[in-house]
């Protein structure tokens, strides 16, 4: 075996001799990138496991710009031979393009972060055994089996994956780094059979210290599939609704699409023409930072080798910045934040910032209203800001849960929504690179009945 | 469009170097923990894109991708690994992987398999378009936007692009299997966004297939695919939000078989049945619709988008009726779930690439036509919504789905009139098909372009259905 050290050198030799080759051979910029992953993962339901996956893979793409042309291609053969062949004919293809002023790979610059830092990786997650990692799942299940209340599982899973990234390009960008992740999830349902009720919970993390129990999670899933039954219909209305985190987590996913600088220019974002402007209550701020160490959108670069930022994206209402790869940013005459993934952008832990009350205290000044704890569909228009979803919900009367309710859609617009959040709740946390806490906006449609 | 002899020799070409011995010994060792079964997966895909906006070819795109996946089944378990790097020492590693979750002390042998046998062809294609070059593919892609932009000054913003691919497969087991599919994919799709007083909308359109260029000339031009996609966005320009609450919804032929998909394919898949999670486990034979529906999936339509001619485990698939005459008769099976339920493989047990676990999957899935005519369906109703275009939808084991509806129009005294815009629908599946309360004679399938995703897979698939009237559906708006 060879040892990671290794491993990467012979991946940055690789892509270096790539880019050299693909200049001798007509390409005026040429960016090359290998990802070298494996994963294990295991599915455990009622006790047995159900699927084991262990495998590795290695894949290679790349871009070349020949007189401001663009092509792309990727390989998952990395013999010298095919990725000769490869660049060469993308460089053929490249010349059938059009020309496009506002292709080229970015300037050169510095990393001023230090990588290591970051603390992407966790050499724990390597020395894992196969029969610890069975374990966690398998005790994740089994916790929440004991629940009378649950009749079934959709099963456990626990999950590991280690990446190797390495991106060489020809303005003499030549960097490599490792990270990993894990990840524990669990699925339940509760209810009668023609009243079931359904959620899944789980925790996903770079390091294998900080990822939630087989205790807690099977806590939190059996709490969030049980409060779902025997739900109600509501007839049709205008009501305050609370998002809760995880819906807000959701709400601000929306939110990316229509700050991306590529929708922006691609005029799909119902945002152009409002930099500077007000789009959102004083109270709301929102950023994207990729340096936090440790967290799961964290990078030390982006795909295009632009060191990331923090980046402030909406502050006190006032959309300040979109998230920008390097030709959107050329396009919008700003600079790239360092969002570049693919051809396209993508969060690193893109954030509403928290607020000071709890979630308690914002359900309870609510008279008559709903939390909304899932959304179910594809009802998201990025150009208008409509959004319209199934959902389910807590009822709540005179500042109390009082019953669960499905088969009703929230519909609204996001424009709309972020002039109105009337509260922000304390109870930010990044389990997810897209995240924000519990808020209350002041009024949303509900169909029911 | 002109059918070539199906009766020809897949192109079949093998990238993978390793001997017919090589593969049974690989077998071997993925039973040498006491499997009951072992199967290789070879996998070669090459890959096509290209994108048209801003008037110009903003960029092309090829991907290569090679690679194997080796499944051991011992029980209810599955053990699997794969490797995209297919030196014999890596490929022995993915095989132990795979063994290991066997624990039995009298290992099976393979059996010795033979070369595939010649099949009947669903999708014989002229000019595939892996074969042709890049300037003719790129004349359809400018076609299609210059159609979009050419149709209305207030069309402001056009993105055309065509993928195109073909995936070589060979499926190998320890049965004695041995199978090949030739699988070719082509769509073209085009985005436009209209504008005018501040408003903007998108319009979508697209076509394509399990076929070739030809099919561009003799089934679905580039032009109409922009000028739809055009019309579309002009359309929902005028569009109102739908008013919300519970009244009779009329969905149309074709886009609305996303409804048979979601409400009903899905938790007909066997492994949520074996499992019993889908509300319908213990429903077979049982009615669970009106007695006038008839549903099926169907692989083995020619050139559709969802067919194959085996399925990612080997298997001949078959027209696999689901639902007759309001009864529950069929699942979609695999392999895995049909040994454990003790009944025969459907030949839909399908996998996104090498890297993926088979699970049972839709193709084509629709409800087969009626008797009303569509236009006395949509006078009987005096106050309504008819649902014509989707961006999507979802459904839970338990029957809730949701429908996201991009464009339709409110039915006023019988009458289509305001064209409204972003409805959902949602309801629970048995409650819904027992309201289908008329079936139109007028079958049509959506757009050739659909992809499903279930557990972070995805599939190509088509769906399909007449014009249908359900009694009274909650429809999400203002």
């Amino acid at each position: 075996m060879m040892s990671r050290a290794e491993t990467k050198q012979i991946h940055l030799d690789m892509a270096e001799d790539l880019v050299s080759f693909g200049r001798k051979n007509g390409a005026d910029e040429v960016e090359v990138t290998i990802l070298d992953g494996s994963e294990f993962s295991v599915d455990i339901r009622h006790g047995e496991i159900e699927n084991l996956i262990e495998a590795s893979a290695r894949s290679l793409s790349l871009k070349v710009i020949k007189e401001q042309k663009t092509a792309y291609a990727s390989s998952s053969d990395l013999s010298e031979e095919s990725l000769q062949k490869l660049i060469s004919s993308a460089v053929k293809r490249a010349e059938l393009s059009s020309p496009d002023n506002y292709a080229g790979l970015p300037p050169k610059q510095k990393i001023a972060h230090d990588i290591d830092a970051l603390n992407l990786f966790d050499s724990q997650i390597l020395e894992l055994s196969p029969e610890k990692k069975i374990d966690l799942a398998q005790k994740t299940e089994h916790i929440a089996l004991q629940d009378k209340r649950i009749i079934n599982s959709h099963g456990s899973s626990f999950e590991t994956r280690v990446i190797n990234t390495t991106l060489v390009n020809s303005h003499g960008f030549s960097h490599a780094y490792n990270e990993t992740y894990c990840g524990l999830s669990l699925g339940l349902q509760a209810g009668q059979t023609d009243e079931i009720v359904e959620d899944y919970w789980s925790s996903s993390k770079r390091h294998f210290n900080q990822l939630d129990s087989p205790e807690e999670i099977a806590a939190k899933c059996i709490e969030r599939t049980v409060r779902q039954l025997h739900p109600r219909k509501i007839p049709t209305q205008r009501v305050p609704v609370v998002f809760e985190s995880t819906m807000t987590s959701w709400l601000m996913g929306f939110l990316f699409a229509c700050v991306s600088g590529v929708s922006v220019y691609q005029k799909t974002s119902f945002l152009q023409d409002k930099l500077g402007k007000k789009i959102a209550d004083d109270r709301i701020s929102i950023y994207d930072d990729g340096l936090i160490p440790e967290l799961l959108g964290t990078t030390p670069f982006d795909s295009e080798g632009v060191p990331t930022q923090k980046t402030v994206v909406v502050e006190q209402g006032i959309l300040k910045n979109y998230l920008c790869n390097t030709y959107a940013a050329k396009k919008l005459k700003l600079a790239s934040t360092g969002s570049a993934e693919g051809t396209g952008v993508a969060p690193r832990n893109f954030y509403l910032n928290a607020g000071s009350t709890t979630p308690e205290q914002i359900i309870s000044s609510m008279d008559k209203g709903l939390i909304l704890i899932r959304t179910l569909g594809h009802g998201l228009n990025p150009v208008t800001g409509d959004m319209s979803r199934g959902a389910y919900g807590l009822w709540v009367e005179k500042g109390e849960i009082a019953y669960p309710v499905a088969e009703i859609t929230i519909s609204g617009n996001l424009g709309e929504i972020l002039r109105t959040i009337e509260m922000i709740g304390n109870d930010l946390q990044f389990r997810s690179p897209v995240t924000g806490p519990t808020i209350k906006i002041q009024e949303l449609m509900i169909a029911g009945t | 469009m002109k059918r070539i002899k199906s009766k020809q020799p897949l192109p079949y070409i093998d990238h993978f170097g390793l001997a017919d011995d090589d593969l049974h010994r690989i077998l071997n060792i993925a039973l040498s923990q006491g499997g009951d079964f072992s199967e290789i997966y070879l996998e070669y895909k090459i890959y096509s894109f290209i994108n048209m906006e801003e008037d110009i070819i903003k960029e092309t795109a090829e991907s290569i991708s090679l690679g194997m996946g080796i499944r051991v089944i011992s029980g209810e378990k599955t053990g699997y690994g794969y490797s995209n790097d297919i030196s014999m020492d890596m490929v022995k590693k993915a095989a132990l992987t795979a063994a290991s979750i066997a624990s039995s002390k009298n290992p099976q042998k393979a059996s010795l398999f033979f070369p595939p046998k010649p099949i009947h062809n669903t999708y014989p294609i002229l000019h595939p378009a892996h074969e042709k070059s890049l300037e003719e593919k790129i004349s359809l892609v400018k076609s299609a936007y210059q159609a979009a932009q050419k149709f209305d000054p207030k069309i402001q913003k056009v993105k055309a692009s065509l993928l195109d691919l073909v995936q070589h497969v060979r499926v190998i087991n320890s049965e004695g299997l041995c199978a090949i599919d030739v699988r070719p994919l082509l769509r073209l799709t085009c985005f436009a966004i209209a504008e005018k007083n501040n408003k903007r909308e998108v319009g979508y359109h697209g076509g394509g297939g399990r076929v070739g260029l030809e099919y561009f000339r003799e089934e679905l031009s580039p032009e109409v695919i922009g000028e739809e996609a055009a019309k579309e966005s002009l359309h929902l320009l005028e569009a109102v939000l739908p008013p919300a609450g519970e009244m009779p919804v009329v969905l149309a032929p074709g886009h609305s078989g996303v409804l048979i998909h979601e409400a009903v394919g899905h938790l007909l898949e066997a492994d949520f049945n074996r499992k019993k999670t889908s509300i319908f486990w213990d429903k077979m034979g049982e009615c669970v619709a009106k007695s006038s529906l008839n549903i099926y999936d169907d692989p083995t339509i020619p050139h559709f988008r969802g067919s194959y001619n085996i399925d990612d485990e080997g298997t001949t698939p078959k027209k696999t009726p689901l639902i007759l005459e309001g009864r529950l008769v069929g699942l979609l099976q695999d392999k895995l779930s049909a040994k454990l339920m003790r009944t025969s493989e459907t030949g839909h047990g399908r996998r996104q690439d090498f890297t993926c676990i088979p699970i049972p999957r839709m193709s084509n899935t629709y409800i087969d036509r009626g008797e009303y005519d569509p236009e006395e369906i949509i006078k009987s109703v005096d106050k309504g919504f008819y649902a014509h275009k989707y961006q999507g939808g979802q459904v839970e084991d338990s029957g809730k789905f949701t429908f996201s509806v991009s464009s339709g129009f409110l039915i006023e005294d019988g009458k289509l009139t305001t064209p409204v815009k972003q409805a959902t629908l949602i309801g629970t599946n048995i409650d819904i098909l027992n309201k289908v309360e008329k079936i139109g004679h007028d079958i049509r399938f959506g757009l050739q372009t659909g992809t499903c995703g279930k557990e972070g897979q995805a599939a190509p698939v088509t769906d399909g259905c007449p014009t249908l009237k359900i009694t009274r559906m909650t429809v999400g708006g203002q």
